[in-house]
């Protein structure tokens, strides 16, 4: 990606640091945000235009210059750019709201696959449960449960954001309690299984009590009563344009603090215990690093943001069901996490957004273009259909990152360090493979 | 010793070792059948009885007598239907200690191509005039050999090269191949015409056995009827069942493969080419995984490309029940794990009146039972308790 | 007064008695070796002592605590640490954070505490760095904090291995071969940490070795295993002279070093 060429020519290589820098990061972001601006319809050059754009996020990550520069400029884009942009076409902004969910989901994926080194296949099932959390409390489903109960009333959502963390934690401890002592690998069947079990339960809830109402899934989930403020700075435009906006904020603002949950963790003495644990589970037993209480909370922690983000998530869709969170949605994370590279923050950043993007906009895009050509007479044939083949997509992935890259695309700050001095030898390639046990 | 000195006697030993080795876990496998079948017969007719005041519409006891034979057919069919997947997830780790989680789409891929196949025949007319044993040996093989070359295949281009990576590294792969092979199968469904629910035809097999008539009332008979499908099912797994402990216990390939699941270092050291044993495992068990498949498939008439991922995942719990990279522990594992099934699936909706429907509830208790066993006896029903070296 | 005292303890595996009925008594502030020919069960020993394996049976007093049923974690927090025989490091770590992980126990940050990042929590944190970057130098290791440890020598990480179980604050420390595949001079510098563990800060320390020098120059007590039986235990100069151990030894490299 942009990190090679950016590195092996010299010229690129000074526009990574120095005054010329700043410059240069300036002007990309200025010229990709009015690019996108001018002609905001969805097409393939906006779509082309798109990624440029979120592109600068990864140059900011890159350049060498200074913190406050990144963030001003990152800040600008998210908080001014990506909004505006999304009341003049919202396919962008609903782009920009699941890139900020699954970023959120890859982020405490990977505290668990990354950080503790469990590999969990059912971590959809943590979402799941935040969904369902607000689905069933927010809507008449309630009254199924308890006759004569009313739903909950839309503004008690932030509590509930509250609440889908520790509900989250909840279930991960609970499902964590008795499988942590188990090997890795065998962890990683029965997780697996467990997730299945949540979603099979969901189809299957509808009976005795009708918890979930089945397979038919909860509509008309509530969502958060609009925000004045929000209503008067957009005035003019409809409520539906609005709460895409809004709930790109709130999206943004619970990936915010799972970011900075997660980077202050995995600096503590706890992500050290953690990392500990991955690279060696008897040599940290035996430096007083209690395993199986380090390895729930790390079950916890990672439950927990998916928890929260359910809770967001159902009230986006404001409709939930079970096949939302099958054992694909789960490998996807993983995926995701594998892609950028496990234990990394910023791996999980970008994995999560790139995957996110290729699953929902550059996929289909082809897929449209291709049907385009076929209209005019090229002879595509009728199955090949990239946009359908999602688990060929996270299978080759995953295959091929194992293969070639398994530290990820943009790996753990200190692996990046050390490729860097490999990167002055050509011949020595080898990248250090993360140790899983 | 006189042994020694008589050749006439120790050739008719070997062969009573042979004989031994082939059907002493055969005999364990017939014992579990038996003892799956008494004991979960017995638990339900009891639960029958206990809760039959529950119930004023129907007689709980004599419905569940009604269908116990059917429920017993139906668990063997799941049972051998297992035992035979299970038998490459535990060969394999066996050799390997990794779960070939693809191994269920290894299955998935031996059943399409017997349909693949028994479609060409129906479309060349052929099929008819073939006779049910004929058509059934031919699909087997030619399942058999797609999906033995396919794992052979797989373990080249995405295990071999992980080999000495972290224990993740392969597993992970290996879904990715797991992902791949369920679109890839897709989409030769779709190019080929087959589509996505592709019919597995086949010959007429005929009516079901009649095997006995149940007096329910003065009025009214039930018989008790065996399905050829289910039939050929059970005698086509017995017999690959003796032909893979024939391998692996009484043929020197077998003693290579054992050597190499023992301790993997030292039989390259005595020679043996590790690599080779290892793709022949893989051709085995990937062997096995499509003949059960191709079976599968000619059972149940339509095969789709997902339908690997539930079978493997509970095929390899079979595995850990009967304590994994044990051969005769497969066997068995699979057998009790298709017996409750059956179980479940046709008593749990009987029993609690509808509120729970037994075919979903059968998942979860497979995997409940996956969880039990790695908690409290991770070693498995035959497995023998090891610990980690430090 | 007996720091550690373990009676009569068994483990076995499977049919292997890895561990035959050995007690063992350290005295506060001594140095004690654990030697045997190869497979004598020294080494199940020691993970029978940090509680990696539970005995089968017999009892063991550390510190006025009994230690049978307590998980390696807690035992390393009641004060006993330990290094291992095939060396044992966090390898994509580095040198710094081995020895912080050490700390691990005697931290008190929790997961609020690091999450709001409290001023409590970061001064315990660099005070723990100040302190992880003294036992470095301790052990010679100042210039080489940052490096991972799996890019240091083999000697290097020897001494890594004893900085991170310093960093326990253990009252007793288990060794096991700390010399294995050093050269003389490395022995040597290695034979001397060994006793400034002891004499400047106080550790109790307990040695399996095979070099018989180092046994022999530092050891106050030797026991000796084989088979994993006690079949000898005394001062240096008494085990060098038993029939017994020289038998066990007999045929062996080590035979020379002992009629030296």
């Amino acid at each position: 990606m942009g990190k090679a060429t950016a590195l092996s020519q010299p010229f690129l290589a000074q526009l990574n640091r120095g005054p010329l820098a700043y410059l240069a990061l300036a002007l990309y972001a200025t010229v990709t945000t009015v690019l996108l601006l001018s002609n905001p319809r969805t097409s393939l050059g906006t779509d082309v235009v798109f990624i440029l754009f979120l592109m600068t996020f990864l140059l900011l990550y890159r350049a060498r210059v200074a913190g406050v520069y990144k963030l001003v400029i990152g800040l600008a884009l998210l908080l001014g750019v990506i909004p505006y942009l999304g009341t003049q076409n919202a396919f962008y902004v609903e782009l920009a709201i699941q890139a900020a969910i699954f970023v959120t989901l890859a982020l405490g994926l990977n505290v668990v696959v990354g950080f503790a080194g469990l590999l969990d296949l059912g971590y959809v099932a943590f979402f799941a449960v935040g969904a369902y959390l607000w689905g069933i409390l927010s809507t008449p489903q309630i009254g199924q449960i308890s006759p004569g109960a009313s739903p909950l009333d839309s503004s008690l959502f932030y509590l509930f954001l509250a609440i889908g963390l520790f509900v989250g934690a909840l279930f991960g401890i609970l499902l964590g309690f008795p499988v942590l002592r188990l090997r890795g690998d065998y962890l990683a069947i029965v997780t697996l299984g467990l997730g299945e079990v949540i979603r099979v339960l969901a189809v299957n809830l509808d009976r005795p009590i009708n918890l979930t109402n089945g397979s038919q899934g909860i509509k008309d989930v509530a969502r958060p009563p609009l925000p004045e403020p929000l209503r008067a700075l957009m005035g003019g435009l409809g409520d539906a344009q609005i709460y895409q906006v809004f709930i790109y904020l709130l999206a943004l603002l619970v990936l915010g603090l799972t970011l900075v949950v997660v980077f202050r963790l995995k600096n503590s003495r706890i992500g050290r215990a953690w990392e500990a644990m991955r690279e060696d589970d008897v040599a940290a037993v035996a430096m007083g690093v209690p395993i199986v209480r380090m390895k729930l909370l790390a079950f916890a922690v990672g439950a927990s943001f998916a928890g929260a983000m359910g809770v967001l998530f159902a009230a986006k869709q404001q409709f939930i069901n079970p096949p939302t969170f099958d054992l694909l949605r789960s490998i996807g994370i993983l995926a995701m996490v594998i892609l950028g590279g496990m234990g990394s923050i910023p791996g999980a950043i970008f994995g999560g957004a790139l995957v996110t993007l290729l699953d929902l906009q550059i996929l289909p895009r082809i897929a449209a273009e291709l049907s385009a050509l076929k209209r005019q007479g090229v002879g595509i044939p009728d199955w090949f259909d990239p946009a359908q083949y999602q688990r060929a997509l996270f299978g080759l992935l995953l295959i091929i990152m194992m293969i070639f890259r398994p530290a990820g695309i943009l790996p753990d700050e200190r692996h990046r360090d050390e490729m860097r001095e490999v990167e002055v030898n050509p011949e020595a390639e080898t990248q250090p493979v993360p140790n899983l046990k | 010793m006189a042994v020694a000195a008589l050749p006439v006697s120790t050739s008719r030993r070997a062969i009573q070792t042979t004989l031994a080795s082939v059907f002493g876990p055969l005999g364990q496998v017939f014992v579990f059948v038996i003892g799956s079948a008494v004991v979960l017969s017995l638990v339900t007719i009891l639960v029958a009885f206990v809760l039959r005041g529950t119930r004023t519409d129907v007689d709980l006891v004599q419905s569940a007598l009604v269908i116990l034979p059917q429920v017993i057919i139906d668990g063997l069919v799941r049972g051998f239907l297992f035992a035979t997947i299970a038998l490459g997830y535990t060969m394999v780790y066996g050799v390997l200690e990794f779960i070939n989680f693809a191994h269920g789409e290894i299955f998935m891929v031996g059943a399409f191509a017997g349909a693949a196949l028994s479609s060409v025949l129906a479309s060349s007319g052929a099929l008819n005039a073939l006779p049910v044993p004929v058509f059934v040996v031919v699909a087997v093989i030619v399942g058999m050999t797609v999906s033995g070359l396919l794992a052979v295949g797989i373990e080249r281009v995405a295990y071999r090269p992980l080999r000495n990576a972290p224990r993740l590294v392969p597993l992970i792969s290996a879904i990715g191949v797991s992902l791949l092979l369920q679109d890839a199968v897709r989409l030769f469904a779709s190019v080929s015409g087959l589509g996505f629910n592709a019919r597995f035809q086949t010959p007429n097999f005929g009516p079901a056995i009649r095997l006995a008539e149940i007096p329910v009332s003065e009025t009214r008979n039930i018989p008790l009827v065996l399905d050829v499908r289910a039939l050929t099912f059970i005698i086509a797994a017995v017999l690959m069942l003796i032909a893979l402990n024939y391998l692996v216990n009484a043929t020197k390939l077998g003693t290579a493969i054992r050597a190499v699941a023992q301790d993997r270092p030292t039989a390259s050291l005595m020679g043996i080419n590790v690599n080779q044993i290892i793709a022949l495992t893989f051709l085995i068990g990937g062997a096995l995984g499509g003949a059960a498949g191709v079976l599968f498939g000619v059972r149940v008439g339509t095969v789709n490309p997902y339908m690997g991922f539930l079978p493997g995942i509970k095929a390899f719990t079979a595995a850990v029940l009967g304590g994994i990279g044990n051969i005769p522990g497969a066997m068995v594992g699979g057998i009790v794990l298709g017996f409750l099934e059956a179980f479940v699936a046709s008593y749990l909706s009987l029993l609690t009146a509808g509120a729970f429907s037994g075919a979903s509830y059968a998942d979860i208790v497979a995997f409940a039972i996956l969880i039990l066993i790695l908690i409290f006896r991770p070693s498995g029903l035959l497995g023998e308790a090891t610990s980690q070296k430090v | 007064m007996a720091l550690l005292q373990a009676d009569n303890i068994t483990k076995v595996f499977g049919g292997l008695m890895a561990v035959n009925s050995v007690s063992l008594v350290v005295e506060k502030g001594s140095i004690v070796s654990v030697i045997g020919p190869n497979g004598a069960g020294k080494t199940t020993f020691f993970n029978v002592l940090t509680g990696i394996y539970k005995p089968d049976t017999g009892t063991i007093t550390f510190d006025g605590n009994s230690l049978v049923g307590l998980r390696p974690d807690q035992i390393t927090h009641l004060g006993i640490a330990r290094t291992f025989q095939n060396i044992r490091l966090f390898n994509n770590m580095t040198a710094l954070e081995n020895v912080m992980v050490g700390m691990h126990t005697r931290l008190h940050a929790g997961l609020w505490g690091a999450i709001f990042q409290l001023p409590s929590v970061r001064r315990e944190e660099a005070r723990a760095r100040q302190r992880a970057r003294e036992l470095l130098a301790f052990v010679g290791l100042e210039q080489r904090a940052d490096e991972l440890a799996k890019n240091l020598p083999y000697g290097d990480q020897r001494r890594l291995e004893i900085a991170r179980a310093l960093a326990t604050q253990p009252k007793l420390i288990l060794l096991d071969e700390p010399t294995a595949g050093m050269n003389p001079q490395e022995t040597v510098e290695a034979t001397e940490l060994i006793r400034r563990l002891r004499d400047e800060l106080g550790i109790t320390v307990v040695l399996i070795e095979h070099d018989m020098r180092v046994v022999m120059t530092i050891s106050e007590r030797v026991t000796v295993l084989d088979y994993g039986s006690k079949i000898a235990e005394g001062k240096p100069e008494e085990i060098r002279s038993n029939p017994r151990v020289i038998e066990a030894y007999l045929g062996r490299g080590a035979v020379v070093d002992l009629s030296n």
